[in-house]
């Protein structure tokens, strides 16, 4: 027994960079050998699927792109799946942009839709810039951009983000406000983002919205779930990844799981020898 | 592949590399990236401000196509009509820059408070009705709702209402700090306690867990850079700093704190 709390003890005061080699060595591994693990569906992530579902099919919908590379990560994958979603859905999407690097993020997911083929080797989705989609662009601003958007789009937008005039295109034609979007979709990474769109956008216009969040914002943003103000919530890169596979596109976030389970396990287990470790040390100081 | 994706894969290696380094202790290739992501950033938000923001929606409504000032010749053609009330935003912008100047400092303060009376307002405005009004309609539930069921581990029933309602009111009870903390009220807040100290649990797993999946993106992009595409990106950087380091180490070796 005192053996076995000696290699607890000694697990305990393991160097810190250990640990870091441990935890990259739990992603790295599954990363280059791929392991299949199964994705589970959350209920917020399926309220998410079917608000989407839910939107008359051919609607005006906004997708804000309110991240940038640092998240890239978790939040692209879900908006990768969200423009597929609403392109199969025929929907026209207007982009917008509260971070100042959203606009690339934006251009990089219709780089990567655009390109997608079929097992016949024919583009999934023929689209065209201002016939399904329109890239408004990023404005400065957070809550004054959105209370703008929501009151008038066009003082906010007068160009687009390639510079024409918003007057001048025809896809624009009957957009005035938030209200002539049948649903609002944030990306969101932090500040400015979904706590924004939900305060400046979706409850006082009314229109129906969702986001998808970074893992850290889960915690604060799922009581908006439970009160209606979002319609599900895509929670981090697994939230992405039952997201991809509820729209059966298995994609980047589905292959990062493996290595999220494994990371976390190892985490687990540091956590629970840390606390042995503790409790032993504070047991053995007690004695003596 | 072309040389511009080339060299983007080589300095994005470096720099994630660079940072990576800081996890075996501070040294000048952390310091390298961490200067170049702060310049970046600021000089990027910097420019794309003005070319999205004040070039349009500013100057382009303060000088118009065939406006009042056009005989200036400053003209910006947005579409816009002269409009003499952005004369103001301008001018609080002007007052904030000159601020720096110690004689002018005092300019800056007219700007910042229009800045925080109008932040002030608008996140009281949004904060009451969606924070506040809509989270206490929704903590009103019905408890004894016999259409519910007894037990659901998710959805809307009858346990998870109770959960609800008494986490919600022995959670605020512990911050209520004008009655001692004893006796039943003593055990109500303290239940509290656990209902925030799940919360804070919860917040932390979340954390770990969006930690991991920013590490899964990166080793993504490293793993993609070490191809041959990329001219061994990845690995070639990888030696270079730990050679590098191994060097610099031994010149600097690292003091042991007491």
């Amino acid at each position: 027994m005192k053996f076995l709390e000696d290699i607890i003890l000694k697990l305990g005061a393991v160097d810190r960079r250990v640990i870091f080699v441990l935890i990259g060595l739990a992603v790295l591994i599954p990363l280059m050998t791929p392991i299949s693990l199964p994705v589970r569906e959350t209920p917020t992530t399926v309220k998410f699927y079917d608000g989407i579902e839910d939107i008359p099919k051919n609607s005006k919908v906004l997708v804000s792109f309110d991240y940038g590379p640092s998240t890239r990560p978790e939040i692209h994958p879900m908006n990768v799946g969200v423009l597929r979603h609403m392109l199969r859905n025929g929907h026209q999407i207007y982009i917008s942009c509260l971070w100042p690097d959203g606009i690339y993020m934006a251009l990089d997911a219709l780089e990567e839709i655009t390109n997608e083929v079929n097992p016949d080797n024919v583009s999934s989705f023929d689209i065209k810039e201002y016939e399904d989609y329109i890239l408004l662009g990023y404005r400065p601003g957070a809550e004054a951009v959105i209370k703008g958007l929501a009151s008038d789009l066009r003082k906010v937008y007068t160009v687009d983000a390639n510079g024409n005039f918003i007057d001048d295109i025809e896809m624009m034609d009957g957009i005035k406000n938030l209200n002539d979007f049948a649903y609002i979709y944030s990306g969101s990474a932090g500040y400015p983002g979904t706590f924004e769109w939900v305060k400046y956008g979706g409850d006082p216009t009314g229109v129906p919205m969702s986001s998808g969040t970074t893992s850290v914002q889960v915690n604060e943003v799922i009581p908006y779930v439970q009160t209606g103000q979002l319609i599900g919530l895509l929670a981090g890169m697994p939230g992405a990844a039952e997201y991809e596979k509820l729209i059966n596109v298995p994609g980047i976030a589905i292959q990062g799981m493996a290595a999220q389970s494994f990371a976390h396990i190892v985490i687990v287990l540091f956590i629970v020898f840390g606390n042995l470790a503790f409790f032993i040390k504070q047991r053995r100081d007690r004695k003596y | 592949m072309s040389f511009s994706a080339i060299l983007g894969a080589w300095i994005a290696a470096f720099l994630t590399l660079g940072i990576f380094s800081y996890l075996y202790r501070d040294n000048p290739f952390y310091k390298i990236a961490e200067h170049v992501f702060v310049g970046v950033s600021a000089a990027y938000v910097a420019a794309i401000s003005f070319w999205t923001q004040i070039y349009p929606n500013l100057l382009g409504r303060l000088f118009p196509k065939d406006g009042p000032l056009a005989f200036t010749g400053i003209e910006f053609d947005f579409n816009h009509e002269f409009n003499i009330l952005y004369l103001f935003p301008l001018l609080l912008g002007v007052m904030m820059l000159v601020s720096v100047f110690q004689k002018f400092n005092w300019m800056a303060r007219w700007g910042i408070a229009y800045t925080v009376a109008i932040a002030a307002g608008l996140k009281a405005f949004g904060y009451l009705n969606s924070n506040v009004l809509n989270q206490v309609k929704a903590s009103a539930v019905d408890i004894f709702s016999g259409s519910l069921p007894l037990f659901s581990l998710s959805g809307d029933s009858v346990f998870n209402n109770i959960v609800l309602v008494v986490g919600t009111l022995s959670a605020l009870m512990y911050f209520y700090f004008s009655k001692e903390q004893t006796g039943n009220f003593g055990r109500f807040t303290r239940l509290g306690i656990y209902f925030l100290m799940v919360s804070f649990g919860a917040s932390f797993g979340f954390a770990v867990m969006g930690r991991i999946s920013l590490l899964v993106g990166r080793f993504n992009d490293l793993i993609e850079y070490s191809s041959a595409d990329y001219n061994y990106a990845t690995l070639s950087v990888l030696v270079f700093i730990i050679v590098s380091l191994g060097f610099w180490s031994f010149q600097n070796p690292e003091r042991k704190e007491n």
